[in-house]
């Protein structure tokens, strides 16, 4: 008990006699912790994003897309393979509780007396609000009379409503897309992202304005399918899939002139994308640890060879191998664990410079931080072991001659 | 059990030490058989390289004889581990070193105390044993310096309170006025005679026929061999305190 604490005060008294080197030795704790740190924070955070943004955007959403087809020589005429038939005919498959047919126009200049923006323009019907869990921040959705009547009137996104309209309620006010004007009747409330794309910064119009008058024609490129339930999803798309091949006369040579895919796993899938980057950053952290590891077994081992005399003194006068042993060890943990409670502060610190700098979603977890300091601590253990057995086996006679 | 172990502090049978490989070796000891009894201050002599400071070493613990017996107050210990022989160490040795061999950054006080905290002492038995031995050795107000800041001979003098503060059996002291001007040596010779008077048990080295005048006993090695071992005076009283 006594030499326990005796091992305190040399390890202690030793640091703060050599603080400078002990702070050089405690940096890769330091930086291995805090990326430990910041790295777990941001990993969390996409989790949670993923988790919210696929709350925002409904659940079971089957996204079907028609596409440019090329077989030979010959390619489709029009990527818009989607026809209102075929929308209806989605609705009547078993599981589909929503259809909503919708077209866009994906960057488009568009102005509000001096202001104007460069956005993304969507035409959609009712179902369109039903299916992707679309809601009203203020004014109201594109109704049924809008879509009957083709109604020129408009929704914004937060982005283009604060673009157009600096300071100013939107609702009432007009917007300009090339030739044609549209009243603002809403705007639509937060969405998010959905992979690379901003949610946020788009336009509604009622989707017949859309294909009749800004493209000419019919049909549409998107189907947005909502089915009971996540189970419902992959039957749904195989029964999409034959519908649609039918219904287009496909032969059995040709590729599909459409795709279906699962709204969440797109979702899912762009945030796999980051994780290698993830598990690289995570890594490198790990090699910090692993680094400012070795960084103390250096420090240990000088401070061995520094203070061979001081070990031969206290062994003659009665220090048991394990004690001095022990004083090395306590040395080694107390520099990793100022190493480790430093790097927790700067991790936290990092991760809030991320969130704000960067603009991601952060979360830092009690239990990653109390894995990050273990870690650390069982670094400093692991690597200080060696240099502590070295001192506690020396010759006593042979410390005491060292000069 | 022979009559004379009852009374021996230390007794040494055919003790050798060799250094070295098989191939290259030093025989530093080659059989050394001597007693010491309580109370008696034997300085041990010979030229350099007769082997008194290896002999001196495993007497106190700090080495291990090739062979032979080594009993320490009956106790043998030849055999004992790295562990042991630390724990004979701390409750039974002091050790008196040529080069004082004081911890630089501690003061007096912690300097004599580093024994008691390794044989688990109560911080205020520590104290107050701490402060007799430094008081003894004529230290009393000086218990806040650093060894930098003492003289030879009273940094000596703090490491022979440090030898006394476990009140060992025996006081094992390795050239203890080499390092010292005549004057201070004097003091610390003064010092261990007085010590002796009193019923400590002392071995020490020393080549300087001056210095073992103060002994009662003279042994001398060559080669590795005891080759004499007159007594100059009869030893005190057994029984008698440190």
């Amino acid at each position: 008990m006594t030499a326990w604490f005796e091992n305190w005060r040399i390890a202690v008294g030793s640091l703060r006699a050599n603080w400078f080197r002990a702070a050089l030795t405690a940096l890769g704790i330091m930086i291995g912790v805090g990326s430990l740190v910041a790295v777990s924070a941001v990993s969390a955070g996409a989790q949670k994003e993923v988790a919210d943004s696929i709350r925002r955007l409904g659940g079971n959403v089957i996204k079907v897309d028609g596409e440019f087809v090329t077989v030979g020589t010959q390619q489709s005429a029009s990527d818009r393979t989607i026809t209102p038939e075929d929308a209806v005919a989605i609705a009547g498959l078993p599981a589909v509780t929503g259809v909503a047919p919708h077209q866009s126009i994906e960057s488009l200049s568009v102005s509000a007396g001096r202001y104007q923006t460069n956005t993304w323009l969507e035409g959609v019907t009712p179902a369109y609000s039903d299916v992707q869990n679309q809601g009203a921040q203020s004014g109201r959705l594109i109704s049924d009379t809008d879509v009957r009547f083709g109604r020129n009137v408009m929704v914004l996104g937060l982005r283009p409503a604060e673009m157009l309209f600096p300071g100013r309620d939107p609702i009432g006010r007009f917007v300009r897309v090339g030739n044609h004007e549209f009243e603002v009747i809403g705007v639509q409330a937060r969405r998010g992202r959905l992979a690379d794309e901003d949610l946020d910064n788009r336009l509604f119009i009622p989707l017949p304005i859309m294909t009749r008058v800004l493209l000419g024609g019919g049909n549409t490129v998107h189907v947005d399918v909502r089915v009971e339930s996540e189970s419902e999803i992959e039957p749904t798309i195989d029964g999409i899939t034959e519908l649609l091949r039918t219904r287009h006369n496909l032969p059995d040579t040709y590729p599909d002139d459409f795709s279906a895919e699962d709204q969440a796993s797109i979702v899912k899938e762009a945030q796999r994308a980051t994780t290698t980057f993830r598990v690289l950053t995570f890594a490198l952290g790990g090699i910090a640890l692993l680094v400012g590891g070795i960084g103390i077994m250096n420090m240990m081992l000088v401070a061995v060879r520094e203070r061979t005399r001081e070990i031969g003194i206290r062994k003659s006068v009665g220090a048991d191998p394990w004690t001095v042993q022990a004083q090395f060890l306590i040395e080694a943990i107390v520099l990793s664990f100022f190493g480790a409670v430093i790097g927790l502060i700067g991790g936290i610190a990092a991760t809030r410079s991320i969130a704000t700098l960067a603009g991601w979603e952060t979360r830092i977890g009690a239990p990653s931080l109390v894995f990050a300091f273990f870690v650390a601590l069982a670094v400093g253990l692991f690597f200080g072991y060696y240099p502590a057995r070295r001192a506690s086996r020396l010759d006593p006679l042979t410390a005491l001659r060292y000069v | 059990m022979s009559e004379a172990r009852d009374t021996a502090v230390i007794e040494l049978t055919d003790v050798t030490k060799t250094y070295g490989s098989r191939e290259v070796s030093v025989q530093a000891l080659q059989g050394v058989s001597f007693a010491v009894g309580t109370g008696e201050f034997v300085a041990v002599m010979g030229p350099s390289g007769s082997g008194k400071t290896t002999l001196l070493g495993i007497l106190g613990c700090l080495d291990r004889p090739s062979s032979g017996s080594y009993r320490l107050d009956g106790h043998e210990t030849a055999s004992l581990d790295e562990t042991r022989r630390a724990r004979l160490r701390r409750e039974r040795i002091g050790f008196v070193f040529q080069a004082y061999n004081l911890l630089s950054r501690s003061t007096a006080f912690k300097n004599v105390e580093l024994p008691l905290v390794y044989a688990g002492v109560s911080r205020a038995e520590r104290r107050q044993r701490a402060e007799e031995a430094l008081a003894e050795v004529g230290l009393a107000e000086r218990t806040r310096h650093l060894p930098v800041q003492l003289s030879g001979g009273e940094q000596q003098r703090v490491a022979i309170a440090r030898a006394l503060v476990v009140r060992p059996s025996v006081l094992l002291a390795d050239e203890p006025t080499g390092n010292l001007d005549s004057e201070n040596a004097e003091d610390v010779l003064e010092l261990l005679g007085r010590l002796h008077r009193r019923g400590a048990t002392i071995v020490m080295v020393t080549h300087s026929d001056e210095v073992a005048e103060h002994a009662s006993r003279i042994v001398k090695l060559a080669d590795g061999r005891v080759v004499a071992d007159e007594r100059l005076r009869e030893p005190l009283a057994v029984g008698a305190a440190v």
